[in-house]
């Protein structure tokens, strides 16, 4: 399950410090310390997946971005950045990243999106995705209908989304900004546990009355959709 | 004052200059006049005399010239004077008869009338007789030429006076301007030392002076209460992170002395919330001072506000019934188009809500509503818990201005402050009202911003209201 990353990030302690950790969990990690260097080895497209610090000495990180979607290079990137505020992260995203992260985040936060990213890169290259299963729980994402242990679940829209969400990312932790921002379309940060309101409504719904929880919660970093 | 003198100097040149041109005028205008005139006269005299001798020979101009001698002014010259120069007839003195200048015409010369003891410039006309005699007729033109002469030494002491006077109004001018000027330099001069309180001191008058004082003033004023403003809020920051960084530092040393790990592990996922709350804070704060130098117009776009409303309900919905209360929100029956920002007025809303949902879930219900209306659409949220008393709203709103002294983790006193400020990206209003009882909250939008209008002229056409 080890894949290719590309770290594009000047910063070297912040850079080897992701590496360490990346490469821990089986990622092989390739390094850039500035743009101009970053954009010649994404280039050649063989990535699953860039991470790509906004602030870069030479050419700044949004300009790679624009220069790699120029060139039709489509590989998924993960922007960080010290620009926290909600306009800085709508810019980062409409320059064609897949995930926008304000710096300072824990490695769980980060590593919970790349996987999501990798993930999606998955689903993406296998479209045929008309059902997902986690377990007992089958999702019909045409009809929009669930099932766990061949009975119906009756979810609101919203629950639905969530649920949907949870399971394209069966196995991997997913982080409250990740579901603000994916399941809700929201890029600020709530002063309120309301997603935690959401995600405990959506765990009543389907793991009460089963005798094997699905979804988890992962302390310090969120939620898990596992059988 | 090396610039005082140099205006002096040039007020007192450009008076010189103005003078000169001005007394050179009158001085050739007399002076021509003066000339003229006696120019007339003699040839006119001339004439009569060259008339008599013509009709009545020399007899007559004999007495013609005693008549003159007799009768006319003093300033009359006449003499028949013989081909050798000798005086036959006529008001000349003996000694000065030689010496007329036997030529015809027009011309002037030094004349001595007998009984004068010094010779006078004359204009005079010499005329040759037949018989060799030669006849001049003249005036003295004392009174012309000494015009002139007073003309000219009056002209020139004119020209000093006006020289000297110029020069000190000059003086007095710059030293005016130069005060008015060192006024505002030495305000702006205290103020670079500073001293931000110092201000430029008025006439009174309105002049541009004036002017420039009261535009300065008002610069000053405005920069102050910005520096105010900055202290204001780096004060508040300071003091508001100095709790939660107090709390981070406790909690941080508490998981240390663990040794238990289920213990430890418990402590440090208080630190690490600690920390999250402190970013929160600084990120409220970055997006207020954002939102208030209105960067972020290049991302607004049409939206129908009534969506964002339902959305949001449906987000809170669960929480608020959580705490015991029940969220309300009637949605308007036809789509509510705004031009804004959708993220940042979804975060404004959402502040007003959880801000409800914090100090007014006690009271049961807590309402949104969506008001359209043809310029300006009002978005408010209301609740029926304890409110703010009016003397107390301007405080609430403020960065930082929590009312209640507890320091709890929740909230930082930054909703209502960031609410407002995205308020003011739209150009619009952050009103906070009586509830009776309770807190209402009401975002004022205009549809498009003012200011962002123009820009959009031919760009984004305005979705027309379609009924739900």
């Amino acid at each position: 399950m080890g894949r290719k990353i590309l770290l594009i990030e000047d910063d070297r302690e912040t850079a080897s410090y992701l590496a360490k950790g990346l490469t821990q969990e089986g990622h092989c990690i390739d390094e850039a310390h500035n743009g101009q260097d970053g954009l010649f080895r994404a280039t050649d497209g063989s990535f699953d997946l860039i991470i790509l610090d906004r602030m870069l000495p030479g050419l700044d990180g949004l300009s790679v971005l624009r220069a790699l979607r120029a060139a039709h290079i489509e590989t998924p990137v993960l922007v960080l950045s010290a620009l926290a505020s909600v306009g800085d992260r709508i810019e980062g995203l409409e320059c064609g990243s897949d995930d926008y992260l304000v710096k300072p985040f824990s490695f769980a936060e980060l590593l919970a999106r790349v996987n999501a990213l990798l993930r999606r890169r998955e689903a993406r290259i296998d479209p045929a995705q008309h059902r997902l299963t986690v377990g007992d729980l089958e999702i019909e994402p045409l009809s929009r209908t669930v099932k766990r242990g061949g009975k119906k679940l009756d979810l609101k829209p919203r629950e639905y989304l969530l649920l949907e969400y949870f399971a394209r990312n069966e196995g991997r932790v997913v982080t409250r900004t990740m579901l603000l921002e994916q399941v809700w379309d929201y890029h600020f940060d709530p002063g309120t546990n309301v997603i935690d309101v959401h995600v405990s409504r959506l765990r009543r719904k389907l793991d009460e009355g089963y005798e094997k929880p699905l979804l988890h919660t992962v302390r310090g970093a969120g939620y898990m959709l596992a059988a | 004052m090396p610039t005082t003198l140099r205006i002096a100097l040039l007020a007192g040149l450009l008076a010189l200059i103005s003078n000169l041109a001005v007394i050179g005028f009158i001085y050739f205008r007399t002076n021509d006049q003066a000339v003229a005139t006696v120019h007339q006269q003699v040839v006119e005299q001339g004439k009569v005399l060259a008339d008599v001798y013509r009709s009545g020979g020399a007899i007559a101009l004999d007495d013609a010239i005693e008549d003159t001698i007799t009768y006319a002014d003093p300033q009359t010259m006449i003499a028949l004077v013989s081909a050798t120069g000798q005086q036959i007839k006529g008001n000349v003195d003996p000694s000065s008869s030689t010496a007329l200048p036997r030529l015809e015409g027009y011309q002037h010369a030094l004349v001595r009338l007998s009984g004068q003891t010094t010779p006078h410039e004359s204009a005079l006309i010499a005329h040759r007789l037949p018989t060799g005699q030669w006849l001049f007729s003249g005036r003295l033109a004392g009174e012309g030429f000494a015009l002139r002469e007073t003309l000219e030494r009056s002209l020139l002491i004119a020209l000093v006076v006006a020289g000297l006077l110029g020069l000190c109004c000059g003086l007095i001018l710059a030293n005016y301007v130069g005060r008015r000027v060192g006024e505002i330099a030495s305000v702006a001069n205290r103020i670079s030392g500073r001293d931000l309180s110092q201000r430029v001191p008025l006439s009174g008058t309105g002049d541009a002076f004036d002017r420039l004082g009261i535009q300065i003033n008002a610069m000053l004023d405005r920069i102050t209460g910005l520096m105010g403003e900055l202290r204001l809020l780096t004060d508040s920051l300071a003091h508001d992170l100095r709790s939660p960084v107090s709390r981070l530092r406790s909690a941080a040393q508490a998981a240390a002395e663990t040794s238990d790990p289920v213990e430890q592990e418990e402590k440090l996922g208080s630190v690490v919330r600690q920390a999250d709350a402190l970013i929160r804070i600084l990120s409220a704060v970055l997006e207020i001072s954002r939102s208030e130098a209105l960067t972020g117009r290049n991302q607004f776009a049409w939206f129908d506000v009534g969506e964002l409303a339902a959305e949001l309900t449906e987000m809170y919905d669960p929480l608020v019934e959580e705490r015991g209360a029940v969220l309300e929100f009637a949605r308007p029956a036809r789509t509510v188009p705004l031009f804004g920002h959708r993220q940042l007025l979804a975060q404004a809303i959402s502040n007003l809500v959880e801000n409800a949902i914090r100090y007014g879930a006690g009271g049961g219900n807590i309402r949104i509503g969506v008001t359209p209306g043809e310029r300006e659409i009002q978005v408010e949220v209301s609740d029926n818990g304890p409110g703010i008393p009016a003397e107390r709203r301007e405080e609430a709103r403020r960065r930082f201005g929590r009312l209640d002294s507890s320091r709890s983790e929740e909230g930082a006193g930054l909703g209502l402050a960031l609410a407002e400020s995205i308020a003011h990206l739209h150009q619009g209003k952050l009103l906070l009202d009586d509830n009776a009882p309770g807190l209402r909250t009401v975002l004022r939008l205009p549809v498009v911003p003012g200011d962002t209008a123009d820009r959009l002229v031919g760009r984004v056409a305005r979705p027309v209201p379609i009924p739900r």
